[in-house]
C-alpha cells in the first residue's frame, strides 16, 4: 500500500491559492502565507475525501511527533484545538488551534507540547480541560454518560500522574461496585473536586454534608471498610 | 461551627465524620483528659461542653470506648489520691470541713464529667457491662478517700466524738454532720439495699409526719424548709434505687398495672427536680423494649389481625396507666406516642397489617357492634396509622384491600368504610384519599349504568344477570389484564353491555378483568340436590363447561377457558379438593392438581347450606415476593414525589445548601413517608443531570435552581 502521507502531500492546497491571487495587502498576505503553511500541515494528515484529519491521520501525526496517540498530551492538543469529535480534527479547529499555539510546522508543534502541558496545568484551565476530556469521549448523539471502563481509563490518563493513590483506589472501587454502570458529567467533575480537595488517605476533611455525589459517599464508605478489615 | 448550629435538622447517618487517623484517639483523649484536670482545678468555665461531648461521642462511635473509660478511671483516681493527701493534712476540726468541701467538689466534677461522657454512659457502658460514670466516681471516692488507711479510722472517731459532744450539751455543726452522714449513705449502698416498699412508704410517712409536726408546734415557715429537707433526704437520694429495684421497681409496676403504686411514685417523685423525667425515661425504655419484641416477634407476624390487636391492647394499657396513675400528663402522653412511633416502624409490614386489620373488621368483625363502638375501633386504628412513617405504603395496601372488599360485593359496612376515608382525609389531605373516593364513585356509577343497561334491554330479563363494575384506570390497584374465555351466553351478554356502554360513553376503552369477578350459579346434583354456588368468574367458566360434558381432562379445561395455569390450578383445587366445597371430583384423588387429571361433577355433593361459598377474594397477608413487588412499586412512586418536592423547594429558594434541601424535602414529605436521605441525594443528582439544578461553582454545599 502506498504511504498515505505522500498521497496527501500531492493534494493541491485548496483555498490558499485562491486567496493569494486577489492582491491583498502585505499584512493579509503574510497572514494567508501563515495559513498556507498551517493548511499544508493539515493537509498532510487529512483524509482527502472527508477533508478532516481522521483517526488514521491522528495516528500518523502522533508518530511524527514521537508521541503515543493515547498520551495525555494528545488530549491536551485536542482541548487546545477545541476539537468537537473524538479522533477528528476539522480544518477550522486546526487553523484556530495552530494560530493560538503560534505553530505552523511539525517541529514547532513538537516543541510547543511541553508548554501546552504547562498551560493546561494552570488552575484556571485545568477544570475546563478536565470537563473537556469527558465530553470529548462522548461519541454518540445525546450521549450524556460514559461507561465505567472508559471512565477508569480516562481517570488514569488525566489524573493518574498527579493523584496516583486516589486514582488507584477509586478505579478499584469503580470496577467492583455494581450500583453504577455509567458515570455522568456531574459525577466526573466531582472526582476532580475530590482528589483536589480531600486529604488522602485519612479523608479527614470529607464531609458528606458538602453535597458529594452518592457514588463518592459509597466509595468513601467502602474505602473505610477495607481499611478497617484488611 | 456556627454553620452547623444553624441547621435545624440533621440526618444521623451522614453526620459522622470519617476518622481513620490512628493518632486520632490519642489526640482526642488528650483533649478530654485536659478537660478533666481543668474541672478538678475549678477551671471549667473555659471549657466547651458541646465540643467535649462531641469528642467523647466520636471516640465511642469509633470504638475507642475502652480508651475513654480506662483513661477516666486513671485520671480520676490520680486526682482523688491528691485530694486524699490534702484531707489527711487538715488538722482538728478542719478535717471534716475539708472532707465535706472536697466531697462537694468531687460531686460537682463528677456531674460535669458525666455530662461530657453521657454518650459513653448510655451506649458503651451498658454494652460492656461497666460501672456507670456516676457510680464509678462514688466507688473511686470510697476506695481512695474513705477507705484510705489514714482517713477511715479518723473519720469514725471524729464522728463518734461529735455525737458524744452533742449529747453532753455542746453545740456542734449539725449541717456538716448531716452532710457527712449523707455522704456515707450515698456511698454505702449495701446498707440501703432493702425492699422497695419500705423506704418508699417510709418517705411518705415521714413527709406527712413532718408536716403534721409543723402544724402542731413549729412556725409555719418551717414547713417548706422541713419538707424540702425530707424530700431531699427521703426521695431524691433514693430515686434511682427505687425505680430500678428488682422485682418491685417501676418496670414491674408497669407490667402488673399497679395503678395505685404508680400513682404514689408519681406523686412523690413530682416533688423533686428530675423525678418525673426519671419515671418517664424508664417507661419509655421499657415500652420501647417490649414494643420492639412485639413487632419483631415472628409468631405474632403470622397473624396480622392478632398483631394489630396486640398493639392496640398495649396502647390501651399505657393509656390507662397514664390516665389513672400519671394524672394524664401531656408529657407522658407524648412519651407514649413517641415510643409507639419508634417501634411500630421497626416492622416494615406494620402498614400492611394495619390495613388487613381494618379489612378483617369491616368484613366480619363489626357485625352486631354499635355505630359508636365502630367509631371507637376506627379511631384507635387511626391512632396507629398516625405512628406510621410510611403512610404511602398503608395507602397502597388499603387500596388493594378496599378494592377486594368493594368488588366482592360485601359493602354491607358502607358507613364505616366512608367514615374511615373521611378520617384519612382529615389526617392526610385530599390527595391521599382522592383515589379511594374515586373507587366508591365508580361503584355508584356502575350501579346506575347497570340500571340503564337493563332498562334499554328488557329482553334480557330472563337470561343470566350481568353486573358490571366499570373501574377507572388509575383509581384502582393496577392488575395485569388477563382475559379468559367466558361461556357463550355470558360472552354475548358482555358484548351487548360493551356496545351499550361505548354507545353512551364515546372515546373510552373497556377491558374485562375476569380475574376479579364473582358469580352466583344454581346447580342441581345427582339426587336432585339444588344449591346456589357463590364462585369466582374463573370457577364459573369451569363449571359451565360441565353443562355439556360429564368428564373433562385438565387440558380440555385449560384449552376451553384459557385461564392462566396457576389460576386454573388454584380454582380447580378449591372445587375438587376441599371438603364441603367439592362440587367436582377428580381422578386420581389427590390434594394437588396434575395436568393429566380428569374432572367430573361430584354427583354426591352435599352441604347443609343451600348457598355454598366456594371462591371468595379475601385480602391476605402478602407472600414475600408480592411484598417485594409492592415495595418496589412504592419506591418507584416515591421518586417523582421526591423530585417534585425538590423542584418546588428550589424554585422558591433558588439557591439552597445540601442539608437544608434534605431537611425541607423530608419535612414536606413526612406526612406521607420518611424520605430516605440517600434517595433524595439520588434524585438531586438526577435533576442535576437533567439540568434542573446545578452545583454552585464556588460553594460546594449549594445547589442552584436552573429556570
Amino acid at each position: 500500500m502506498p504511504p498515505r502521507a505522500s498521497k496527501r502531500k500531492t493534494a493541491p492546497p485548496n483555498s490558499s491559492s485562491v486567496t493569494s491571487s486577489d492582491g491583498r495587502s502585505v499584512f493579509s498576505k503574510t497572514k494567508t502565507k501563515g495559513l498556507g503553511k498551517i493548511d499544508r500541515l493539515f493537509n498532510s494528515y487529512a483524509n482527502s475525501s472527508s477533508g478532516e484529519i481522521d483517526p488514521d491521520g491522528i495516528v500518523a501525526l502522533c508518530s511524527d511527533l514521537g508521541v503515543d496517540h493515547t498520551d495525555v498530551r494528545i488530549l491536551m492538543l485536542a482541548w487546545k484545538l477545541k476539537a468537537a469529535k473524538q479522533g477528528f480534527f476539522t480544518q477550522d479547529e486546526w487553523r484556530t488551534g495552530m494560530k493560538a499555539l503560534r505553530v505552523d510546522s511539525l517541529s514547532k508543534l513538537k516543541k510547543v507540547l511541553p508548554e501546552l502541558e504547562i498551560e493546561v496545568g494552570k488552575p484556571s484551565n485545568y477544570e475546563d480541560f478536565y470537563a473537556y476530556a469527558f465530553r470529548y469521549c462522548l461519541t454518540e448523539e445525546k450521549q450524556k454518560s460514559l461507561d465505567i471502563e472508559s471512565i477508569c481509563e480516562l481517570l488514569n490518563l488525566v489524573l493518574g500522574a498527579q493523584f496516583r493513590p486516589q486514582v488507584d483506589s477509586l478505579i478499584e472501587y469503580l470496577k467492583v461496585q455494581s450500583d453504577y454502570k455509567v458515570i455522568n458529567l456531574d459525577q466526573w467533575k466531582n472526582f476532580l473536586r475530590f482528589v483536589q480537595e480531600i486529604s488522602f488517605p485519612d479523608l479527614e476533611n470529607y464531609d458528606s454534608g458538602l453535597a458529594w455525589p452518592l457514588i463518592l459517599d459509597n466509595f468513601i464508605a467502602d474505602f473505610i471498610r477495607t481499611l478497617r478489615e484488611p | 461551627m456556627s454553620n452547623q448550629k444553624k441547621r435545624n435538622f440533621q440526618i444521623e447517618a451522614f453526620k459522622h465524620r470519617v476518622v481513620v487517623d490512628p493518632k486520632y484517639a490519642e489526640r482526642t483523649w488528650k483533649i478530654i483528659e485536659h478537660a478533666i484536670h481543668e474541672i478538678y482545678n475549678h477551671n471549667a468555665s473555659g471549657l466547651s461542653f458541646e465540643e467535649l461531648y462531641r469528642n467523647a461521642y466520636n471516640m465511642v462511635l469509633h470504638k475507642f470506648g475502652d480508651k475513654l473509660y480506662f483513661g477516666l478511671v486513671t485520671t480520676m483516681s490520680a486526682h482523688l489520691k491528691e485530694i486524699s493527701k490534702s484531707i489527711e493534712v487538715a488538722q482538728g476540726a478542719l478535717f471534716l470541713e475539708e472532707l465535706n468541701r472536697k466531697w462537694n467538689d468531687h460531686n460537682k466534677a463528677l456531674q460535669m464529667i458525666r455530662d461530657i461522657l453521657m454518650y459513653m454512659d448510655r451506649t458503651y457502658i451498658p454494652n460492656t457491662r461497666k460501672t456507670p460514670v456516676h457510680e464509678l466516681g462514688l466507688n473511686l471516692w470510697r476506695d481512695n478517700i474513705i477507705h484510705s488507711g489514714k482517713i477511715q479510722s479518723r473519720l469514725l472517731s471524729t464522728l463518734l466524738e461529735l455525737v458524744h459532744k452533742e449529747r453532753t450539751g455542746d453545740v456542734i455543726d449539725r449541717g456538716l454532720m448531716r452532710n457527712i452522714i449523707k455522704m456515707l449513705m450515698d456511698l454505702g449502698s449495701s446498707v440501703y439495699q432493702e425492699d422497695f416498699e419500705k423506704p418508699f412508704l417510709e418517705a411518705e410517712i415521714r413527709l406527712n409526719e413532718e408536716i403534721e409536726r409543723v402544724a402542731h408546734y413549729l412556725d409555719a415557715k418551717s414547713e417548706a424548709k422541713i419538707t424540702n429537707v425530707v424530700e431531699k433526704e427521703m426521695i431524691a437520694n433514693h430515686m434511682t434505687r427505687l425505680v430500678h429495684m428488682e422485682n418491685s421497681g417501676l418496670v414491674n409496676m408497669l407490667l402488673d398495672d399497679k395503678y395505685e403504686d404508680l400513682g404514689k411514685m408519681y406523686n412523690l417523685f413530682k416533688r423533686v427536680p428530675n423525678g418525673l423525667s426519671m419515671i418517664r425515661d424508664v417507661m419509655i425504655s421499657h415500652l420501647r423494649e417490649t414494643g420492639k419484641q412485639l413487632v419483631t416477634d415472628v409468631e405474632s407476624s403470622k397473624d396480622p389481625v392478632e398483631f394489630v390487636q396486640r398493639l392496640l391492647d398495649e396502647r390501651d394499657k399505657y393509656d390507662k396507666i397514664i390516665c389513672q396513675a400519671f394524672s394524664n400528663s401531656k408529657t407522658f402522653q407524648n412519651a407514649l406516642n413517641s415510643s409507639f412511633e419508634y417501634f411500630i416502624n421497626l416492622n416494615s409490614r406494620s402498614p400492611e397489617f394495619i390495613s388487613l386489620f381494618v379489612d378483617d373488621k369491616l368484613r366480619k368483625g363489626l357485625k352486631g357492634v354499635t355505630e359508636e363502638d365502630v367509631e371507637i375501633i376506627l379511631d384507635k386504628v387511626m391512632m396507629l396509622f398516625r405512628y406510621l412513617r410510611e403512610k404511602d405504603v398503608f395507602e397502597k395496601y388499603y387500596k388493594q384491600h378496599l378494592a377486594k372488599r368493594l368488588l366482592s360485593g360485601k359493602t354491607v359496612f358502607d358507613d364505616p368504610e366512608r367514615s374511615l376515608i373521611v378520617k384519612l382525609k382529615t389526617e392526610c389531605g385530599y390527595q391521599f384519599t382522592s383515589k379511594l373516593e374515586g373507587m366508591f364513585t365508580d361503584m355508584k356509577t356502575s350501579e346506575d349504568t347497570m340500571q340503564g343497561f337493563y332498562a334499554n334491554h328488557p329482553e334480557l330479563a330472563d337470561g343470566p344477570t350481568l353486573v358490571v363494575q366499570v373501574l377507572t384506570t388509575g383509581s384502582w390497584p393496577t392488575q395485569p389484564t388477563v382475559t379468559c374465555n367466558l361461556p357463550t351466553e355470558m360472552e354475548t351478554l358482555c358484548e351487548k353491555f360493551r356496545s351499550h356502554y361505548l354507545g353512551t360513553h364515546t372515546g373510552r376503552r373497556l377491558s374485562w378483568q375476569t380475574n376479579m369477578g364473582t358469580a352466583d350459579i344454581k346447580a342441581t346434583f345427582g339426587k336432585g340436590q339444588k344449591h346456589e354456588l357463590n364462585v369466582s368468574t374463573y370457577q364459573m367458566c369451569v363449571l359451565m363447561l360441565f353443562n355439556n360434558s360429564d368428564m373433562l381432562s385438565y387440558k380440555e379445561i385449560e384449552q376451553a377457558t384459557e385461564i392462566p395455569a396457576s389460576d386454573l390450578k388454584r380454582c380447580l383445587q378449591s372445587m375438587a379438593c376441599v371438603k364441603g366445597k367439592n362440587v367436582l371430583r377428580k381422578e386420581p384423588m389427590s390434594k394437588d392438581i396434575g395436568t393429566d387429571d380428569a374432572f367430573f361433577v361430584n354427583e354426591k355433593f352435599t352441604s347443609k347450606f343451600y348457598k355454598v361459598k366456594i371462591g371468595t377474594v379475601v385480602a391476605q397477608k402478602e407472600s414475600e415476593p408480592e411484598k417485594l413487588e409492592t415495595r418496589q412499586r412504592v419506591e418507584e412512586d416515591r421518586k417523582p414525589q421526591i423530585e417534585a418536592a425538590i423542584v418546588r423547594i428550589m424554585k422558591s429558594r433558588r439557591v439552597l445548601d445540601h442539608n437544608n434541601v434534605i431537611a425541607e424535602v423530608t419535612k414536606q414529605l413526612q406526612s406521607r413517608f420518611m424520605a430516605n436521605p440517600t434517595e433524595i441525594k439520588k434524585r438531586i443528582e438526577s435533576l442535576i443531570e437533567r439540568e434542573f439544578l446545578e452545583r454552585d461553582s464556588a460553594d460546594r454545599k449549594l445547589y442552584r435552581y436552573l429556570a
